[in-house]
């Protein structure tokens, strides 16, 4: 009995801090979300992406690990940058489902361009940080946790904080905010769209880029991540598409259920229902509760 | 009026299409001299909104283009500008329906209007404070959510935050729509402070007729696109047409615009 209770709280820890990557992945869509009121189908080509530039540079270049990982995310930056100039400011006016199919096309581009640079053979990404339980609390809480795990749940959990500090105390936080609440009115009042835009894509790139290290850590670089990036649209739609808690705990939701569904109930179904059992979840929020957990409500003044 | 430099603002003979098509602006000339308020006033679809925002070039957002005449803004033409430029160069509107962000608390919506400055943190509260002798409502909401506020702390918050911009003009459209007469009263006393202690002139779109002249130098009435009628406000307010159509009083008592034009073609049968 205790055996058991030990491995189900094993298994809902594990999928909590798996979660965590999920959550970051998905605080890069609210962030795109709050600024253009686009769903960015382009962030799970944008991990690809990131991560393979990441691996490319070590291992093609032999590029020190620090230094390829700031190089990489230099090169999101310019990915922002781009998206910005190339894609954005020409739909600038245009309706917000044009600017969504634009972001499905940017997603092919960065697919393409990724495996034209690099290849198209799976790579090992070591980030010195093994997949194997952490000793530690092996043996005095006789739980098996991967220090991966663990590490990525800090690293998402440290950039959680970093973003919810930069829109709360700066000032082009402010701007995000103000540009997120009402894009016309901001823009009266001189705050430059294009600026915003930039900001939200880079740090898209940046946190598409940390997500992409951890499961390409655990799974091999390869292109399986762009559909893995992609579920942070159930973790959206159970938390709500405006909220960055709501990013949060949606993806912890996601990452415990999938686990527990995984272990408990995929034996009935075969297995790997993980993959496609945190979507039935998002459909019966659309049914019960379509604005999420989280969603802003419109504040209506009564 | 003559002297072109002694305007802030000049726009001649502009015409406006929406999408290419739509005619919202036949033809609207409207000068603005320095430090005065002018009030542009008519009915609902009559191109007031359009002629502000042809002015601060929020009109590209809707897909809007200035097909004819020329603007001049402090001597210079307005052409290429983006509304940040604008801003820039202290212009700023205040856009109708007073457009705050909800999710902000009040203090948070004002400081925004700064955005475009660069201020220190020490600056910023400086500003802040000065602007909260004008508001002193708004200092004592100034941590609540600004959603939650009223509509005329709302429009408050707006003009607030056009303020901390630093203009040299405003673009105001209708300040005090939906407003109760007691704060329509205290927005415009608040406007008429900001021109006179602050040197800003002021662009005021307006269908409170009345009150509107009452607290402007001059006045232009449009219709359809163009312009009907302009001049001193105390004349405007004085003109017989303006007394029938727009305030409803008349030496024969009330009267619509309708009534008019039914009075007109009885006498007409009568003849």
């Amino acid at each position: 009995m205790v055996d058991e209770l030990l491995f189900f709280m094993e298994v809902v820890v594990g999928g909590l801090l798996a979660g965590t990557m999920y959550s970051l992945v998905a605080l890069g869509f609210v962030l795109i979300f709050k600024a253009s009121a686009t769903f960015n189908f382009s962030q799970g080509a944008m991990v690809f992406f990131s991560v393979l530039a990441f691996c490319g540079f070590m291992q093609d270049f032999n590029i020190p690990f620090v230094l390829a990982f700031i190089l990489a995310a230099l090169l999101m930056v310019v990915v922002g940058l781009c998206t910005e100039r190339l894609v954005l400011r020409p739909l600038m006016n245009a309706s917000e489902d044009t600017v969504l199919m634009a972001t499905i096309g940017l997603g092919y581009v960065l697919e393409g361009l990724a495996q034209a640079a690099w290849g198209v053979e799976v790579r090992r990404l070591d980030l010195g940080i093994g997949d194997f339980p952490v000793p530690w609390i092996a043996d005095n809480l006789k739980l098996f946790i991967s220090a991966l795990d663990i590490f990525a749940g800090l690293v998402a959990a440290l950039m959680i904080i970093g973003l919810f500090l930069l829109f709360k105390y700066t000032k082009i936080g402010l701007g995000l905010r103000a540009v997120a609440d009402d894009a016309g009115a901001a823009s009266s009042i001189g705050i430059p769209l294009k600026h915003i835009m930039l900001l939200v894509w880079s740090a898209a790139g940046v946190v598409a880029l940390v997500a992409g290290c951890m499961w390409g850590a655990r799974a091999g670089v390869q292109f399986a991540l762009v559909d893995l990036a992609l579920k942070a649209l159930p973790v959206l739609i159970i938390g709500g598409f405006s909220s960055i808690p709501g990013a949060i705990v949606g993806g912890l939701i996601i990452g415990a259920t999938e686990k527990v569904l995984e272990v408990y109930i995929g034996p009935f179904f075969g297995g790997a229902i993980e993959g496609w059992a945190p979507y039935v979840l998002a459909i019966f929020f659309l049914l019960y509760r379509p604005e999420g957990l989280f969603g802003e409500k419109i504040i209506r003044r009564v | 009026m003559n002297n072109s430099s002694a305007n802030i603002l000049d726009i001649k003979n502009i015409e406006v299409r929406y999408d290419d098509v739509i005619l919202a602006l036949h033809d609207v000339s409207l000068k603005v001299p320095k430090g005065k308020v002018v009030a542009l006033l008519g009915a609902n679809g009559a191109g007031k909104s359009t002629t502000l925002k042809a002015v601060s070039t929020m009109l590209a957002s809707e897909r809007g283009k200035v097909t004819n005449g020329s603007i001049e803004y402090d001597g210079n033409s307005i052409n290429k500008q983006t509304p940040s430029q604008m801003v820039g160069l202290g212009m700023v509107q205040v856009l109708e329906g007073r457009r705050c962000f909800g999710h902000l608390t009040v203090e948070e919506n004002i400081i925004s209007g700064a955005y475009s400055r660069k201020l220190s943190k020490g600056d910023i509260n400086q500003e802040l404070e000065k602007i909260y002798t004008y508001f002193i409502r708004l200092k004592e909401r100034r941590k609540s959510q600004a959603a939650f506020t009223s509509g005329g702390e709302q429009q408050m918050i707006a003009v607030a935050r056009a303020m901390m911009a630093k203009p040299k003009m405003l673009l105001l459209d209708e300040p005090t729509m939906g407003l109760a007469p007691q704060l329509v009263a205290e927005i415009f006393n608040i406007v008429k402070e900001l021109n006179t202690k602050e040197g800003v002139s002021i662009l005021l779109a307006e269908q409170n007729t009345n009150v509107a002249l009452k607290n402007s130098d001059y006045g232009y009435i449009i219709e359809t696109g163009r312009v009907m009628l302009d001049g001193t406000a105390q004349s405007l307010l004085n003109d017989d047409k303006v007394k029938e159509l727009y305030l409803g009083i008349s030496k024969k008592g009330r009267k619509n615009f309708r009534d008019v034009l039914k009075e007109e073609s009885l006498t007409k049968r009568s003849n």
